[in-house]
């Protein structure tokens, strides 16, 4: 993958793998998630807006499409609450690098992976673990109940988010045989029908617990009870304003493009072009094309689950934490561990 | 123990069926304002935009009897002082200088302090010559909270005014030749 | 030290307030918390105490009905209607057919228009904002109703001692029956979209219970009364104003998403009642008796004989009472309101407790508590 990045890049042949790398996060970092997180910004305001009868930003560009970029400017004016917590500040770096650690990993399309290991489908998951830890520190280091009542429901929901998770992720990496990006997207192709999720049945329902186990795990509404605007004001983000707080909405936002590009690529056929459109690009040696057109499909697959998830998250009422964590651990991991032995029975008849 | 487990395991399953058809149902009733299905009237965005285009409502829109911002026109004011005693917040300011016999009331001080009103139309009710009324201006925004005054008196009586009814006073009495007129000074 | 003594934790006391998106205005509610669990709570109210009453005393007769007005600005017609009724009484004033008819209609709008906020009010508390924002759409078509015959959305200064102050316009019959056949048509889409959903039903289904007994000792009136199973309405069995030519039935609740008397009951009941409203307000358009719409014009020197009256009405919160005092002056000599929050905000030490954080804004809200109408 490094040759292929140094091609695209046009670097000389000697440059140190290190020096690639850092090239190719910062690249990946800005040109690809930040858009894509200012643009989910927007559309998430007017799609809101649209189901609710009104009509949303309109007037910062054309139909109120830079408004994300004139809240960033706003936010980047106002100044921060003084009230400088150190253990807070070491928590809040901690979540941000554990997050962002993520970049690394992002499965953005099959000749430009950084790390194409079979623990890169796992290191998210670490990313995600380790960010909520840090928000509870966060938020037991803060005197106010809203810090500390948010930091507590965080945990809870964060831990248990993720058992489900793992095992919807166990569900798409059996019949890739592996776990590494590069099996998983070659065990779907372009055609719905070789994707995870309709492959079979079980797919389906691994599908959907991967994507409602997000939500418990970042925290989207209705599922987010340890921000509960309603009566704690953001639980660990309350006092916040001022930069920090336009890192902590982008935060958000990366985390659950972060979800659905893996829900995507481990359930939705990922980055997969047609076969004779793949061949004929590679044949004729246009890297840069390839790369394009897969990032093309990978990230309308992607918005088109974020829409969906912003959808039914606004026409729902929130559910109280209890319930999210009630809803985790007696409704979504039952059927994800029977959707794993149903795809482990399915696979064993398949290729046995 | 075997129905109680079937019936727990059966309490379940519903509730899972009823959470996602709630879910699906929820959707299918929002989904229209999404795509605007029923083009008639019910599902469009209802935001008044203000104060840029035409779809905001302007002053002339609003019905007959708004209560907006008052209005009082002096000439038709008898200085009867209804208003003033009405008002339940005593922002009506009225005062008259004495006039000759004949001459119509002068109203020299007519201040409304729209800091303090609170558009309740009682004022407005009282008036018998009917001149203060109701506009359907609403927009009263000023930057100086003292600029909320706003007066509809006549001020004091000038020499112009006391030199004008000194002349008509002598007319009636026949002292003044009336083709014989006066050099304005 | 057992390890049971070596982990115990203590109380956590939080006040919110007096201005907190969960509370229902300025109050404080200080809690006392186990973790999640509440283990007590007492309210503080009076951050929006304005001398109301104090300030009766000291206008004429002609304008002080203009403060009554202001004593809940969602249903300012029901403080009005009261210090009205209490007056006539004292003066024996005879109120014209016609005049009571359109007090009825405003006031059964105003009742729409009251549970409308309230049905907003609990979709923001869940979270619902497509709900939140379809439902205050639908009351701003009320509120142009209102501007259009009094010239006011909100404080409507309308009632006078007598009757009431304008006749109906041009047209305003049509438009009334125009928002009645709306509402009726999303009181269906509100249903399918919230009233009934399965989050919803978890987050106010035997949440607050609010028992008859407990609702009978601590005065508590109106639709949460109704709600906890008890029948009481002043309209049936006090009936003014005309309301005793009309047929209509008083819901009470049946506790169908849970218990009777929880948060969920008191959210259906608002919205049968919308509907009640409903049936009354066609009654009433659709025979307006003819007539005049003030018998008196009372001046600045009005007077009413010195005596004392009592009048009840049925606010969209519960039963609104007015003791009236007059010493043969031209000012009112003391007014007392008995407002129906007085016993909502009785219940609610005993209503959070044992419940969890996240539901003291479902609580709270559900009771429909004002605390303009609380504070006076």
């Amino acid at each position: 993958m490094i040759t292929a990045w140094q091609s695209i890049l046009n670097l000389p042949e000697h440059t140190p793998h290190a020096v690639v790398m850092i090239l190719v996060l910062i690249i990946s970092y800005l040109f690809v998630v930040l858009p894509c997180s200012l643009i989910m910004a927007f559309m998430e305001r007017k799609l809101s807006a649209d189901l609710q009868a009104r009509v949303g930003p309109n007037r910062s560009g054309p139909a109120g499409f830079f408004q994300p970029v004139s809240d960033a400017l706003k936010l980047m004016q106002k100044v921060d609450s003084p009230s400088s917590n150190r253990a807070e500040a070491i928590w809040l770096g901690i979540a941000g690098m554990a997050l962002y650690s993520t970049v690394a990993v992002l499965p953005l399309g099959s000749l430009i992976l950084l790390v194409d290991t079979d623990m890169s489908v796992f290191l998210p998951f670490w990313g995600v673990i380790v960010l909520t830890f840090a928000t509870l520190m966060m938020g037991l280091t803060q005197d106010t109940v809203s810090g500390w009542l948010g930091g507590l429901r965080t945990s809870l929901r964060g831990m248990a988010g993720v058992f489900p998770a793992l095992i919807a992720v166990l569900c798409a990496g059996l019949p890739a045989g592996g776990f590494s990006w590069s099996h998983i997207a070659a065990a779907q192709s372009a055609a719905p029908y070789h994707w995870t999720a309709f492959n079979n049945p079980f797919g389906a329902i691994s599908l959907i617990v991967f994507l409602m186990s997000g939500m418990i795990v970042l925290g989207v509404a209705p599922l987010d009870g340890a921000i509960s605007f309603s009566e704690l004001r953001g639980g660990t983000a309350a006092h916040l304003s001022g930069p920090k707080l336009g890192m902590f909405r982008l935060s958000r936002f990366y985390g659950m493009f972060l979800w659905c590009v893996m829900a995507v690529v481990l359930f939705l056929g990922g980055w997969s072009i047609p076969e004779g459109l793949t061949e004929a690009l590679r044949d004729s040696n246009s890297f840069g094309v390839i790369v394009l057109i897969e990032l093309f499909v990978l990230l309308i697959k992607t918005f088109a689950v974020m829409l969906l998830i912003v959808m039914f998250s606004q026409v729902t009422p929130r559910m109280r934490v209890d319930q999210v964590t009630d809803l985790n651990w007696k409704v979504l991991s039952p059927f994800s561990l029977i959707s794993l032995v149903g795809f482990a029975f399915w696979t064993a008849w398949l290729h046995g | 123990m075997t129905s109680s487990v079937l019936s727990t395991l059966a309490e379940y399953f519903r509730d899972v069926f009823r959470g996602a058809r709630s879910l699906f149902g929820s959707f299918m009733t929002a989904l229209p304002y999404l795509l605007n299905v029923n083009s008639g009237d019910l599902r469009k965005e209802v935001t008044e935009q203000y104060p840029d285009p035409v779809s905001s409502k302007t002053a002339d829109d609003l019905p007959p009897r708004t209560r907006g911002l008052l209005f009082n026109d002096i000439d038709r004011c008898s200085a009867c002082r209804e208003c003033e005693w009405v008002c339940p917040v005593h922002c009506i300011e009225v005062e008259t200088q004495s006039v000759p016999a004949d001459a119509k009331v002068w109203v020299s001080k007519f201040d409304i302090d729209f800091a303090k009103c609170i558009f309740c139309g009682l004022c407005v009710e009282v008036c018998q010559p009917a001149s203060l009324i109701h506009t359907k201006q609403f927009e009263g925004s000023v930057y100086d909270v003292r600029d909320l005054k706003k007066s509809f008196g006549r001020g004091p009586i000038g020499e112009d005014q006391r030199r004008k009814w000194a002349r008509a006073q002598a007319l009636d009495e026949g002292r003044e030749d009336p083709k014989r007129g006066e050099w304005p000074s | 030290m057992s390890l049971r003594e070596y982990l115990a934790t203590d109380f956590t006391n939080w006040s919110l307030g007096p201005y907190h998106p969960a509370l229902p205005g300025p109050m404080m509610l200080r809690l006392q918390l186990d973790g999640e669990i509440i283990v007590s709570g007492e309210t503080e109210a009076g951050f929006l105490h304005r001398g109301l009453e104090k300030a009766l005393e000291r206008h004429s007769w002609q304008s002080s009905l203009t403060y009554a007005d202001r004593l809940d600005p969602e249903s300012a017609i029901f403080g009005e209607l009261a210090v009205c009724l209490a007056a006539e009484e004292i003066a024996g004033i005879d109120v014209p057919r016609r005049a009571q008819n359109i007090r009825v209609i405003l006031s059964e709008l105003t009742r729409i228009s009251s549970h409308l906020g309230f049905l907003a009010r609990m979709a923001k508390a869940v979270g619902s904002t497509p709900m939140f924002h379809y439902v205050l759409r639908d009351r701003e078509r009320v509120l142009d109703l209102f501007e259009l015959l009094t010239g006011a959305r909100f404080s409507i200064n309308f009632l006078r001692l007598g009757g009431v102050s304008a006749d109906v316009t041009e047209g305003f019959i049509e438009r009334v029956i125009d928002v009645c056949e709306l509402i009726r048509i999303r009181l269906k889409e509100y249903n399918d979209l919230f009233s009934f959903n399965h989050a919803f039903l978890k987050r106010s289904s035997w949440i607050g219970v609010l028992s008859s007994e407990r609702a009978r000792a601590l005065g508590v009136t109106g639709p949460n009364a109704r709600a906890a199973g008890l029948s009481l309405d002043v309209r049936k069995s006090a009936p003014y104003s005309g309301y005793e030519l009309i047929d209509f039935e008083i819901p009470v609740g049946r506790g169908e998403g849970g218990t009777i008397g929880d948060a969920h009951d008191r959210f259906v009941l608002r919205l049968r009642e919308i509907t009640q409203s409903l049936e009354i307000l066609k009654q009433s358009v659709d025979s307006i008796p003819a007539g005049q719409f003030q018998s008196v014009k009372i001046s600045r020197e009005f007077t009413i004989a010195p005596g004392e009256a009592y009048s009840r009405v049925e606010s969209p919160r519960g039963t609104l009472g007015c003791h009236l005092v007059s010493d043969g002056g031209t000012r009112p000599a003391r007014v007392q309101f008995k407002t129906p929050s007085t016993g909502h905000m009785l219940t609610i030490p005993e209503l959070v407790i044992g419940t969890r954080v996240e539901d003291i804004s479902v609580i709270l809200l559900s009771l429909d508590i004002s605390l303009a109408e609380f504070d006076r």
